[in-house]
Formats: C-alpha cells, sequence, structure tokens
C-alpha cells in the first residue's frame, strides 16, 4: 500500500473527530446567528427608524470586517484585556455566529418582505396586536422561505469554520495540518481534508432539502 | 329607540397631495346593509380600510355602540377590531394554515379561546358557508370562492356586529361569484350589519338597505336601489349607473 494513503488511514479517526468540532461549531454558530438573526430581521422590518438605524449598523459592521480580525480581536484582543476566559472553542462558536447573525437576518427580512402585504392587514383585521400578527402569521411563514437560504449561510459557515484554525480550534483543518507537518504527507492529508469538508456539504444542504420538504405547505408556490 | 350601531364622522384621508377621502361621513344602524359604489378611486375601499384603522385616517371619528374609538390605544384598537369582520378583494387568507386553522386561529389568539372549543365553532362555520369537507384543505389547494367563503367564515367566527367588505367578488371568475353571493345573501337574511363595496349592480340593488354613491373622496348621493338605480338626483351618480348596469347587468 503506498504510503501516502496508510497516512490517510491511520489520521482518519483523529480527522473525523475533527469533523465532530467543526460539525458543533457550524451548528453552534448557526443556532446562535439564527436565535440573534431572526429579531435583528424583524425589528429592520417592523422597528422604529432609530432601531433600524442601529440593526443597518450592526450588520455592517459583522459583515465588514475579515472573520480573522474578528477571532483575533476577540481571541487575543477581548479576552486578555478583560481577563475573560473562554476556550478557543467557545469564541469560534460566539464570533462565528455574530457574523452568521448579521447575514442571517438579511436572510429573514427578504423572506418577510417577500410576504404578501395582505398577511399582516388581515391578521390585524382580526384584532390581533402587532406582535401576535408577527408571531403566528409572519414568522411562520417567513421560516419557511428562509430555508433555502440557510443552505447558503450553512456551506459559508462551514468553510469559514476552517478559519478558525488560527485560534488553534481542533477542527478538521488544525488535524489534518498537525498531521500532516509530522508525517511530511501534506497533499493526500489536505485532500483528505477537502473531501470531508465536501461530505459535510453534502450532507447539511441535504438535511435542509429534507426540512424544506417536510415544511412546505401543499399547493402553495409564492412565486 | 338606539342610535346607529356604527357611526362615521368626517373621515379625510390623503397620500402625499392627493386627497383620497374628503370629509366621508356614515350612520349605520343595525341589520343595514349598505353598498358602496362608484368609480375606481373613488375612495372606497380607503373608507371601509378608514373604519377599522388599517389605514389611518389623518381625520375623523368612529363610534361603535355609542363608544368612540380610541384608535391610538393599542389595546382599545384591537378590541374594537374583533368586533368588525373585514373581508378583503383578495381573500388574504393564512397561506400556511389550513381553512379550520384560518378560521381558529383568531379565536384562539385572540380571543384566547381554548383550541378544542375554537375548533367546533370552526367547523361550525364552515358548515355554514359549505366548505366543511374543505377544512383540511391549505388556501393554495381551494378555488377563489372556497377561498372567499373561508375567509368569511373566519370572520363570523369571531362574532363580529359589523362587517366590511371590500369588493369581495373582484377578483373571482364569473361562475365563482354566485356561491359567495349565496353567502352574503345568507348573512344580510340573518341581519348582520354589513357594508360592501361592489361593482355587482344587480346584486347590490336586490340586498341593499341603501346605496352611497361615491367619487373623489366624497359622498355624492345616498338612497335607496330604485332611487339611486332609477331617479338619481345627481348627474355623475345617474351617469356611472347607466355605465356600470350596461357592463354587470339589470338583475344578477
Amino acid at each position: 500500500m503506498p504510503e501516502s494513503l496508510t497516512a490517510v488511514i491511520d489520521a482518519l479517526p483523529y480527522l473525523l473527530q475533527g469533523a465532530m468540532v467543526t460539525l458543533v461549531v457550524v451548528v453552534g454558530a448557526m443556532a446562535l446567528g439564527f436565535a440573534l438573526g431572526a429579531p435583528l430581521a424583524v425589528g429592520q422590518v417592523y422597528g422604529h427608524a432609530v432601531l433600524r438605524r442601529f440593526i443597518a449598523i450592526y450588520v455592517w459592521f459583522f459583515r465588514g470586517i475579515p472573520l480573522l480580525v474578528f477571532l483575533f480581536l476577540f481571541y487575543f484582543g477581548l479576552c486578555t484585556a478583560f481577563d475573560i476566559n473562554l476556550s478557543a472553542f467557545t469564541v469560534a462558536i460566539i464570533v462565528l455566529g455574530l457574523i452568521s447573525s448579521a447575514y442571517q437576518s438579511q436572510i429573514f427580512r427578504g423572506a418577510i418582505l417577500s410576504l404578501p402585504e395582505g398577511q399582516l392587514k388581515a391578521a390585524r383585521a382580526l384584532g390581533m396586536s402587532d406582535f401576535k400578527a408577527i408571531s403566528f402569521i409572519i414568522f411562520p411563514q417567513a421560516l419557511r422561505l428562509s430555508i433555502p437560504g440557510w443552505s447558503n449561510e450553512y456551506s459559508i459557515l462551514l468553510k469559514d469554520s476552517a478559519v478558525t484554525y488560527a485560534l488553534g480550534v481542533a477542527e478538521i483543518m488544525a488535524r489534518a495540518h498537525f498531521v500532516a507537518t509530522r508525517t511530511y504527507q501534506h497533499l493526500p492529508l489536505y485532500f483528505a481534508a477537502g473531501v470531508i469538508f465536501l461530505v459535510l456539504t453534502w450532507l447539511g444542504t441535504k438535511a435542509l432539502r429534507l426540512l424544506e420538504e417536510r415544511a412546505r405547505i401543499p399547493g402553495y408556490s409564492p412565486h | 329607540m338606539t342610535g346607529p350601531i356604527l357611526r362615521i364622522e368626517n373621515i379625510s384621508k390623503r397620500y402625499g397631495k392627493k386627497d383620497v377621502l374628503r370629509g366621508a361621513s356614515l350612520d349605520v344602524n343595525k341589520g343595514d346593509l349598505k353598498i358602496l359604489i362608484g368609480p375606481s378611486g373613488a375612495g372606497k375601499s380607503t373608507l371601509l380600510q378608514c373604519i377599522n384603522f388599517l389605514v389611518k385616517p389623518d381625520e375623523g371619528r368612529v363610534w361603535l355602540d355609542d363608544q368612540e374609538v380610541h384608535y391610538a390605544n393599542k389595546r382599545d384598537l384591537c378590541a374594537y377590531r374583533q368586533k368588525v369582520g373585514m373581508i378583503f378583494q383578495d381573500f388574504n387568507l393564512f397561506d400556511h394554515l389550513t381553512a379550520l386553522e384560518n378560521v381558529r386561529i383568531g379565536m384562539v389568539r385572540v380571543k384566547g379561546m381554548g383550541k378544542a372549543e375554537a375548533g367546533v365553532r370552526a367547523v361550525m362555520e364552515l358548515e355554514r358557508v359549505g366548505l366543511k369537507e374543505h377544512m383540511q384543505k391549505y388556501p393554495a389547494q381551494l378555488s377563489g370562492g372556497q377561498k372567499q367563503r373561508v375567509s368569511i367564515a373566519r370572520a363570523l367566527a369571531m362574532d363580529p356586529k359589523v362587517m366590511l367588505l371590500d369588493e369581495p367578488t373582484s377578483a373571482l371568475d364569473p361562475e365563482l361569484i354566485g356561491e359567495v353571493h349565496t353567502v352574503i345573501r345568507d348573512l344580510g337574511n340573518n341581519g348582520m350589519t354589513m357594508i360592501m363595496a361592489t361593482h355587482q349592480i344587480g346584486f347590490a340593488s336586490s340586498l341593499a338597505s341603501e346605496i352611497v354613491f361615491m367619487e373623489d373622496g366624497r359622498i355624492i348621493e345616498r338612497g335607496t336601489p330604485d332611487k339611486i338605480f332609477n331617479n338619481a338626483e345627481n348627474a355623475r351618480t345617474r351617469e356611472f349607473c347607466s355605465k356600470i348596469t350596461e357592463l354587470y347587468g339589470e338583475r344578477g
């Protein structure tokens, strides 16, 4: 058996542990991004002018600075300056989550804006407060329309998560690098890392596709 | 002698430089069916939407049961809207909910009824509009006429005192208009108080207690169907009525 293949086979369990770390970081960041992004989107569509301005600045800020800068700023900068004791793993989830919230808010905002205006009118006409109308009528529909956008966001987060290797998070890239520098089998190991990312992308988009299918409203096509 | 159930006084609305409504007033007694007619842009739809404050009037006041509606107070506004059912031209059913859920959601989320109790009532209302067997369908699986009947059931489930109908059959294919008219006629016969904008002159004249002709944001003339359609005082009313009679038929 060629040496390159044995190197990959030997490293595989170690790399797959890294894949689990990557997945937890990505799913955690997506969840955090959603928890922050959804209310941001609602605020940006229905909020007071001051709130809308504030959210626009938030989105500009988190979309405008490179991920690596944020990671270093947070981990080496803020955590050191204020003596906050967070692991690289936690910082990775927080930073990716904050950035993702900016992108997810725009996915969700687009979904809300694509709903017919009559939905909110009809809800108000029944006597619903705006809060109820948004919670029970707008939100569930916008959520469904957001799923294709999330599929995109997931694959971007997955690839961005490799950058957290710079903080020493033991994800796929960090582990591939670690083994490669010890075995000198750079080509097969980084190739294996790439394949693992591809598989994870495929799995995630497949899962979201299934979710989209399950959440589909019978007979409904907005466009 | 009690006063009108719904009193609308001097409602005005302007969008930018355009006056859409210029001081429209209307008294509606219990059991009345007022029909608003008039050309597009006359302000019929805006007037209806101002009555339940989906469009906020710039001026004017509204009373329901001798209580003035203070619409700036959100709680008062929501309480008032529960008592005023609204039917839209394009139905506006909630697309993610089945027919049954569409009818039930107001009772559950606004009135705070239990799901089971509200469900029983929702089935009853759907039966009343002839759609019990379609209750598990989503709006996208229903025809236009069926959608509009669900939306009527949704409004009725809230026990409204007044119903506002904004051209309820304008978006429907001609062969589907009849089924919606039948439901509205039943409502009228059962004493529901309604204000309806429509171009269906034949239907209107057979049912209306009063026809209200609007143009340029004003109420130009009002009277019994016979007076408006046959002996209108205003030249514009006569002109509009003869045109629309030609288009939509004498009796329908």
